[in-house]
């Protein structure tokens, strides 16, 4: 006797079908599993044995064994436990014959023969549908998140007695006993560039003055483009970065899916949640290590930085980072993905992030308040200095947010909302899905050379300002491209088609400055 | 500390050395001589002074018996010990030794005056405690050029960072030399804006004078090098060492026909500086500055003492030199918004938010913050504005 349920497994970002066999043989009795297993998949023989019992079904004095097909690819996690139990069901005679034809099942088992939820469901289910299967079994938890995916029938279950009930009926019957579980994908996104964001509690409304800060943040989020603020403690930093997401384009079908998955392989989809709709948010604390920021683990599980995908990863306190940890920044920032190389294999990770930074201008945090800072200008210069070259290159936008006086939090004019930030960044996107559409490019801070030669053409008159701002202010070569690019966003902010003088102002205005001016190197060039 | 100790014993006797101008003259041959004298460890500047006075010439002293020496040196409980140290570096050096040391140093492309000789600065000759020597790269100042001392706080705001940097392009361009300590801060800030003018600089180290402390400014001391001159009374070699500092400060002052403070803490080492420029009888200016501002302390303390009002360079040029000779050019044209901006501006550093409200308080004008933005940064490109950090703005 013999039967083979269809299941699935992650491996890494990847996902794949996987074969349960079983097969009961006269002989001395055993259970046995064999498919290289991790062994919280060979822990599966105990609980399904007992979860079998506890339903009522003893195990006959048969020899039997399970095998999880493809052999030689590891299998991890606890989402094997019920397809095993069914299979052992079917072979035993308890289910009619087809029953589980083209049916994918996953869930991990409880003692008592309850159906827990498992990790990475929606990748499997995405696999599943893209190799034809039309029907998956998954646990109740799961089963939102699974019914993403279109023209799948995702039946959701809470117990291995529920599972065989519904298997053992045939036909329309298995529909009434449990309905296929559906989410409405388009209704779930219709009008969510107009309601993301209220749901939460934080808005732009809440910052008071910053305004300069607040502009910085509305041209990021507008061209996607890396931001750094300093300023002194208590200036609202840390409050602004957070109200970036609510600023940020919500994301779209195709990016919430992408970025759901990810979530669903690292278990961090919100209970009962379908779908991601808010821009990811992640704010890893300095102490985290390289592993944890990048992805870590034999196979490794998704760091920070693959979580922050499509989102903000906001690095609090930069100069407090490790050099080793921020390095890790510097191939993902590059190539917006990262490869992590394994004895299981090769992993890449998508890591397509707008990295918000903020820091403190010196280890005291006052300068360049003369009254308050006590730092020396050596000291000064060191802490900028810890934070890595190539890092710093590839910020685009930074802002310095001055101290905030009381009498801006007295100010009785509410600041602008998020919600009208928001219509003039989506107003920008779209000029810019517009210009890129046919390219692999998304927004203003993905180009290169060659686009910004395309796309950010500028007059004589305004090749001359540049000229002399790189004189006067003393630019570099690799300021002018970055320049360039945020020039262009603020243009599309504006919905001008042509690069003006009055963007590119602005747009040096918000470059990187020569952080060596905190000593006096600086007044010695000039 | 030993030399202290011996003015206290031998005050009268030091007095007297002070008229160092009663050395009597010498011509290249002897400078060998003087640097054999000069190098001997234990005699400071003021016994060879006390020795020379006496009409004679270092290569006297190098051909004297010891007995006379001994006649010769003031006289404390260390006379013979100081005698007895100057036969045994004779003996330890013949003649062409001597001269030989000196080519040396001379290779190194290390100069070398001592009072008495022509190219010994008539300025320092002339101040109560001069140092025998002065060890120096590049070109000391011209003794007919007028020269004034610019020096402040190490650790020194924007104000006073732009306010070094204006002083020392506009004195130098005015043909004035600018002497200082080379030191972080308003020092060092005057003196490459000097060199950047095109004018002469020296700087007066506390250390050798081909090492350069700090490290920091090694650019600004290569152009001194090149383009004005450093000089030192310590012999080349020697490390930098807190205790070496002040004694170089009467030096700064010494060259300088005045000494200007640009911001100084109440208690600074600066106002050593001022205070040996009036023990030398030099003209003291200071900048003033907000009366809360910790780093004007100094400089208000002192014009509260009656040093020099000085509001713009020229002020001081028109002291030293008694006329105007450098007119900054005219500004070019502004709009009527940018020149509401500039009015709005102040010499401190401020957020631009800032300046928004102040806008709006004074010309009553709103700006957005794009638009503040793109016309501050414009301001800077045309050179009336600086641009502090990444948020920060004041006027140039």
């Amino acid at each position: 006797m013999f039967s083979a349920i269809i299941s699935g497994a992650v491996h890494g970002l990847k996902s794949h079908l996987i074969q349960v066999e079983v097969d009961a043989s006269k002989g001395l009795p055993c259970f046995q599993m064999v498919g290289l297993l991790g062994s919280e998949v060979k822990e599966a023989r105990e609980r399904v044995k007992v979860a079998l019992k506890n339903a009522g079904i003893a195990l006959p004095a048969m020899c039997i064994n399970v095998n999880l097909s493809p052999a030689d690819l590891r299998k991890e996690g606890a989402l094997f436990d019920l397809p095993v139990a069914v299979g052992i069901m079917e072979v035993l005679g308890y289910l009619p014959e087809k029953s589980t034809e083209d049916i994918l099942i996953i869930g991990e088992l409880g003692l008592n023969g309850e159906v827990k939820p498992v990790k990475g469901v929606l990748p499997i289910v995405m696999e599943a549908g893209r190799a034809g299967i039309g029907c998956c079994i998954l646990p109740r938890d799961n089963a939102a998140e699974g019914a993403v995916v279109q023209n799948m029938e995702i039946i959701g279950v809470s117990t291995l007695q529920e599972t065989i009930r519904y298997l053992q009926m045939g036909g329309p019957d298995r529909h009434k006993f449990i309905a296929p579980c559906r989410v409405d994908v388009d209704a779930l996104f219709a009008g969510n560039d107009r309601m993301a964001g209220q749901g939460t509690e934080s808005d732009f409304a809440d910052v008071h003055g910053q305004e300069s800060v607040k502009r910085a943040a509305e041209i990021a989020a507008a061209g996607f483009h890396h931001l750094l603020m300093i300023g002194p403690p208590g200036s609202g930093k840390t409050m602004i970065a957070k109200r970036i997401p609510t600023i940020l384009p919500p994301l779209s079908i195709e990016e919430s899916m992408e970025v759901s998955a990810i979530y669903s392989i690292a278990g961090r989809l919100p209970k009962g949640e379908a779908l991601l709709r808010e821009r990811p948010f992640a704010a890893p604390h300095h102490i985290i290590t390289r592993q944890a920021l990048a992805g870590g683990g034999r196979v490794p599980s998704p760091g920070m930085i693959t979580l922050a995908h499509r989102g903000i990863l906001f690095m609090d306190e930069l100069p407090e980072w490790k050099r080793e940890t921020i390095d890790v920044l510097r191939q993902p920032l590059e190539e917006k993905k990262v490869q992590l190389a394994r004895s299981t294999g090769n992993y890449v990770y998508p890591a397509d992030f707008m990295l918000v930074g903020a820091m403190n201008p010196c280890p005291c945090g006052y300068y360049p308040d003369v009254h308050k800072c006590r730092c020396t200008p050596h000291e000064v210069r060191r802490y900028l200095e810890r934070i890595s070259g190539p890092v710093l290159d590839r910020i685009d936008i930074c802002v310095e947010a001055p101290a905030i006086k009381v009498t801006a939090l007295r100010e009785k004019t509410l600041p602008e909302s998020s919600v009208q930030i928001r219509e003039r960044v989506l107003l920008a996107r779209e000029i810019q899905k517009r210009r890129f559409a046919g390219t692999r490019l998304r927004f203003n801070a993905d180009m290169g050379v060659k686009e910004i030669r395309e796309y950010c053409k500028i007059t004589d008159q305004e090749e001359r300002l540049l000229e002399q701002a790189f004189t006067a202010l003393g630019l570099t070569a690799r300021s002018y491209h970055r320049i360039l690019k945020v020039a262009r966003t603020i243009a599309d902010l504006n919905a001008d088609t042509q690069i003006t003088e009055r963007h590119l102002t602005e747009a040096i205005c918000y470059r990187m400055t020569d952080r060596k001016y905190l000593g006096q190197k600086q007044d010695m060039i000039e | 500390m030993m030399q202290e100790k011996e003015t206290i014993q031998n005050g009268a006797v030091i007095q007297e050395t002070a008229r160092s101008r009663e050395i009597l003259q010498i011509g290249e041959e002897m400078l060998p001589f003087a640097y054999w004298l000069y190098g001997i460890p234990g005699l400071g500047s003021r016994t060879i002074r006390h020795l020379l006075m006496q009409h004679k010439t270092p290569y006297e002293i190098y051909h004297m018996p010891k007995e006379r020496l001994e006649r010769l040196l003031p006289l404390s409980n260390k006379t013979a010990a100081l005698a007895k140290r100057i036969a045994d570096s004779r003996e330890e050096t013949d003649c062409t030794a001597v001269t030989e040391q000196f080519a040396r140093l001379k290779e190194k492309g290390i100069g070398f005056t001592c009072l008495g000789y022509q190219t010994y600065p008539r300025r320092l000759a002339q101040i109560p405690d001069p140092p025998y020597a002065l060890y120096f790269i590049g070109r000391l100042p011209e003794q007919k050029c007028p020269s004034v001392a610019i020096i402040g706080a190490r650790n020194c705001s924007a104000y006073g960072r732009q306010m070094a940097k204006r002083f020392g392009e506009e004195l130098a361009m005015a043909g004035i030399s600018v002497i200082s300590g080379m030191a972080r801060g308003i020092d060092g800030i005057g003196q490459s804006a000097a060199l950047a003018a095109g004018g002469y600089s020296l700087g007066v180290l506390g250390c050798g004078a081909d090492i350069c402390y700090p490290a920091e400014n090694r650019a600004l001391y290569r152009m001194l090098c090149a383009q004005g001159g450093v000089c030192s009374e310590y012999p080349p070699g020697t490390r930098p060492k807190n205790s070496l500092f002040p004694p170089r400060n009467r030096i700064i002052s010494g060259l300088s026909d005045a000494v200007l403070v640009i911001e100084a803490k109440g208690k600074s080492g600066t106002l050593i500086t001022v205070d040996m420029a009036l023990e030398q009888g030099k003209e003291v200016y200071a900048l003033p500055g907000r009366v809360t501002e910790a780093l004007s302390e100094g400089c208000n303390g002192l014009l509260k003492q009656g040093a020099g009002l000085v509001l713009s360079p020229q002020d001081l040029i028109r002291e030293i030199l008694g006329e105007i000779s450098f007119m900054r050019p005219a500004p070019a044209l502004l709009s009527a918004r940018q020149a509401d901006l500039l009015d709005c501006m102040g010499t401190f550093p401020e957020a631009a938010d800032q300046i928004k409200e102040r806008m709006l308080l004074k010309c009553g004008r709103t700006i957005s913050i794009p638009d503040l933005m793109a016309e501050l940064m414009h301001l800077s490109i045309m050179g009336h504005v600086n641009q502090i950090g990444n948020g920060y703005f004041m006027k140039a």
